[in-house]
């Protein structure tokens, strides 16, 4: 069979990751935007007609190669005549010529492989129309003649990432996904490697809103004075990367920091980005006060104020019952938001005590003597997490079974791109 | 060129005349249950299980490579296309284009996923459609289709040899020391 | 981006951000023509080992590859090859250069492994047609078989270089636009712009006099035999090494162009399909509808 590794491709709304199998990280992050001739706001619907073919010396024609992806469309973000666009939206695929344009660039330009002698492998967001899926088929197909193809759901990929933790000892591909980005934070119950649409629930907090409440209690501590305006976000999303952590409980946290300052508190040293200026400012309760949105979002947001734990055992009681113990059982967290440290450990504490709170009352209710033996409880946290769709991605992709997996391009040359509306689950022990 | 080209639209114009007049008046259509099997009404057309229904087809040429199939029925009709192909490439770019098409047939209500043998694609129009639907405006969007497919196909290749040929320089200038 | 670039991405940036923050790593990775790469630290963090796998590698080692690679790389060549691959470079990040321009000349070096490897044929066609100038006669028909079904053959004559490229179309749509690249390239001297640039020969079906003779070669419908006429202002000391980059990757940059326009035609058919939908959508009878609500506030949907 083929020698040359499948190739993996993880198209996020704010990010794309691509690499080969068998790695255990992407070969490239970068963001999904392109930029092309002509302004952003102008909807360049229309593809440009050649309009005299002999007029070649202007090389008009192939303006459609004319443009560029990831961190140089936003390099060329400024250059006049170029406009940025970010084709996917909400994790679903929104311009169809951009994206087409976007892989065909990342194929060739980054890494550089020949789609012909390639499989590859696929993400697509839980409850993608299967039309998305065929579109997504045509366009490998028939533009880039792939080898075959596989498309799996982001949630599945997490799940099988978890895997590569030694403390996961089954393969399977039951549980509850916790996926927190940038943009927001899904919480996404999966049954054997189908996702339970229903019970979906997104979180509006995520990445960018834990930095902007960095920003805000470092401006009320007046430390962000002698940081420039246009630094500060910067400095907000840097500190809650390297310092950040989960506490277990907040009030004495706070005590400890204000018995010994010197030990808790840190200091960030940074450098203005154009002039280049050194300043320094302090980081304190932010260090855990941070990721405490999840568990406590009245402290940053009026409006949406149900705790993480709360919206995951809804989600696992909103499932069907058969599954509830094996989604208990197995949460597993991907995404850069989830990194923070013991992150995992309070949301297990804090989840065990609702589900063994509601336990406690039922047997109270029923009256009974029995004692119920208990519902396990389990997050899974793991080295691979930022990039657990990736990895989980690169992870069934060297697995033996992903070539019968796949759909080949004999195969869709036969059937047509509704071939791709299945897709057979694999790889899990269970 | 340009002489040639308006005698060719003087050609297309009649084609298409004969074309617009035959589907509209084959466009009447009525509500028909199976008398085949109870509580059944499908396309007769499609389903040609009682013969009595069918009317005659008829088929409208404009040269060899070019004609228009139309086979009416009491409460359907099948319109089916062949689309000028001059040599490989078009025939290449027609199958490409009418497939992609076919592919979205969904949306395209009164478009049939697959051709009828010998042609490139086909139309079936129920009596549903023509009572939902505007039925001059149905055969509206038959007749452009018909005159923009044309444009469409020998635009493609204009822009294939366009490209073809950029490619090529491209390419050359770059090793020619 | 019309012409593609000779270096490896993955390498050149790897590398450089390796020398920046020196870390454990082991990664594989492809490049075009079957190439595979493995970058690995396998003793300590600056010491990284780049291992290169070619298909053709034995038929290049006969045209003196390990020559260009020992001049190109010298003492990073290493002595013992990673298993599975054929080549392997030791690079000590601690050694590189600490000039910023030396050292991102250094890492591009790094970057075009797989087209230095490449480049031996080249060099030897190109030295024996100098030879050959004055003695005559005939250089030895050089064969790379860089894919599994196609092969470039390389052969001197006293006063030009003969390049040819055999390619193969598994789709019909690629052969026909294949087909109207090529004769384009045929075609493509006639511009007065380019008169300079090499002649460009194409056969489908039937391979080219020079390699007639080859055993095993296949005349069916896929396949297609490119020739380039190189003369001797082709690969003048200066211009050499940039035709040897373009020259060895044109079967890529012609695949990668056929699905291109096929992109291309797909935006155009995005875009007519919506014309022609937004057209059927005047056929439509807007029927007034007025909104139907149950007592709780729903809304009722008719399917």
């Amino acid at each position: 069979m083929s020698v040359l590794a499948p190739i993996i491709c993880d198209n996020g709304t704010g990010f794309s990751k691509v690499g080969f199998a068998g790695n255990s990280d992407p070969s490239f992050v970068f963001p999904t935007a392109i930029a092309t001739r002509g302004s952003a706001s102008q909807s360049a619907r229309a593809p440009a007609v050649p309009s005299k073919p002999g007029h070649l010396a202007s090389k008009r024609g192939v303006e459609d190669l004319d443009f560029f992806i990831g961190d140089e469309a936003l390099a060329n973000a400024k250059t006049p005549g170029y406009g940025v666009h970010y084709p996917i939206r909400h994790g679903m695929i929104d311009n169809w010529d951009h994206m087409e344009r976007y892989w065909e660039q990342t194929i060739f330009k980054y890494l550089r492989a020949e789609p012909e002698d390639h499989y590859f492998l696929l993400t697509e967001p839980p409850l993608n129309p299967p039309e998305n899926r065929e579109q997504t088929a045509e366009i490998f197909f028939e533009s880039f003649n792939i080898k075959g193809l596989y498309i799996a759901v982001q949630a599945v990929l997490a799940l099988a990432a978890s895997w590569s933790s030694n403390r996961v000892t089954d393969r399977t591909l039951t549980g509850t996904v916790i996926d927190s980005g940038d943009g927001v934070t899904h919480v996404i119950p999966c049954a054997e490697g189908y996702v339970i649409g229903s019970a979906i629930k997104h979180i509006p907090i995520a990445g960018r809103d834990i930095s902007q409440f960095v920003l805000n209690l470092m401006r009320e501590r007046g430390e962000m004075a002698t940081v420039p305006p246009e630094d500060q976000l910067k400095v907000a999303s840097k500190v809650k990367e390297n310092y950040s952590y989960v506490c277990q409980d907040v009030v004495r946290e706070f005590r400890k920091y204000d018995e010994e300052p010197y030990k808790y508190f840190e200091r960030y040293d940074g450098e203005h980005s154009v002039t280049g200026r050194k300043y320094s400012v302090d980081v304190g309760y932010e260090r855990f006060l941070a990721p405490e949105i999840f568990f406590n979002p009245e402290i940053f947001s009026s409006d949406f104020l149900t705790p993480l734990p709360e919206i995951v055992d809804d989600v696992i009681q909103s499932s069907p019952i058969d599954v509830r113990r094996g989604l208990y059982k197995n949460i597993v967290l991907s995404g850069g938001s989830t990194m923070f440290q013991h992150f995992g450990n309070r949301l297990k504490r804090d989840l065990k005590q609702l589900v063994d709170r509601r336990l406690d009352a039922s047997v109270a209710a029923s009256g009974s003597t029995q004692r119920s033996s208990g519902v396990e409880v389990d997050v899974i946290s793991h080295k691979r997490q930022r990039y657990a769709v990736w990895f989980g991605g690169s992870l069934l992709a060297s697995l033996p079974d992903f070539y019968t997996s796949c759909h080949t391009k004999a195969q869709y040359d036969e059937i047509g791109p509704s071939i791709c509306r299945r897709y057979q689950i694999f790889g899990s022990s269970t | 060129m340009n002489l040639q080209h308006s005698v060719m639209s003087n050609v297309l114009r009649p084609y298409l005349a004969a074309v617009r007049s035959t589907l509209t008046a084959a466009l009447t259509l009525e509500n028909f249950s199976s008398q085949v099997v109870e509580r059944h009404n499908k396309p007769e057309v499609e389903a040609g299980t009682s013969k009595e229904v069918l009317l005659n087809p008829l088929t409208i040429s404009r040269n060899e490579n070019e004609r228009v199939f139309i086979e009416p029925s009491i409460n359907s009709i099948r319109l089916s296309i062949k689309i000028k192909q001059a040599d490989e490439i078009e025939r290449i770019l027609c199958n490409k284009f009418t497939r992609f098409m076919m592919q979205r047939a969904e949306s395209f209500i009164v478009l049939r996923r697959k051709p009828v043998p010998g042609y490139d694609i086909s139309f079936l129009i129920t009596n549903t459609h023509t009572e939902t639907m505007l039925k001059h405006k149905i055969v509206d969007f038959i007749i452009q289709f018909m005159e923009e497919v044309d444009k469409e196909i020998s635009e493609m290749k204009l822009s294939l040899n366009a490209r073809a040929r950029i490619v090529a320089e491209s390419y050359l200038t770059a090793i020619q020391g | 981006m019309i012409l593609l670039e000779p270096h490896n991405v993955i390498i050149q940036t790897t590398i450089l951000e390796k020398l920046q923050k020196p870390g454990s790593l082991d990664v594989v990775f492809v490049d075009y023509d079957n190439v595979r790469f493995h970058l690995s630290t396998p003793e300590r963090k600056t010491q990284l080992l780049l291992s290169m796998n070619i298909r053709c590698w034995d038929e290049l080692v006969q045209y003196g590859a390990l020559d260009v690679l020992r001049r190109e790389y010298g003492s990073l060549l290493a002595s013992k090859v990673e298993p599975e691959y054929n080549v392997s470079l030791e690079i000590d990040l601690e050694q590189a250069p600490s000039d910023p321009e030396a050292r991102e000349a250094f890492v591009e070096s790094l970057a075009l492994l797989k087209r230095n490897a490449l480049s031996a044929p080249f060099e030897r066609g190109f030295e024996t047609q100098k030879q050959l100038e004055s003695s005559g006669g005939q250089g030895e028909l050089m064969q790379v078989h860089y894919r599994d079904e196609e092969a470039m053959y390389i052969q001197a004559a006293p006063d030009r270089v003969t390049v040819i490229f055999s390619t193969v179309f598994r789709e019909e749509t690629d052969r026909i636009f294949g087909k109207v690249f090529l004769q384009e390239f045929v075609d493509a001297r006639r511009q007065p712009s380019i008169q300079n640039a090499p002649q460009v020969l194409y056969s489908s079906r039937d391979p080219p006099l020079e390699i007639r003779h080859v055993p095993g070669l296949r005349n069916s419908e896929e396949i297609g035999y490119v020739t380039f006429v190189l003369f001797p202002r082709h690969f003048t000391k200066s211009v050499a090494p940039a035709t040897i980059s373009h020259i060895q990757l044109f079967r890529d940059y012609l695949h990668y162009h056929i699905k291109c326009s096929k992109a291309y035609m797909h935006s155009r058919m995005r875009y007519r399909v919506t014309e022609f939908q937004k057209v059927l959508n005047r056929a439509k009878t807007e029927v007034a509808t007025t909104e139907r609500k149950t007592a709780s506030g729903r809304t009722m949907v008719s399917r």
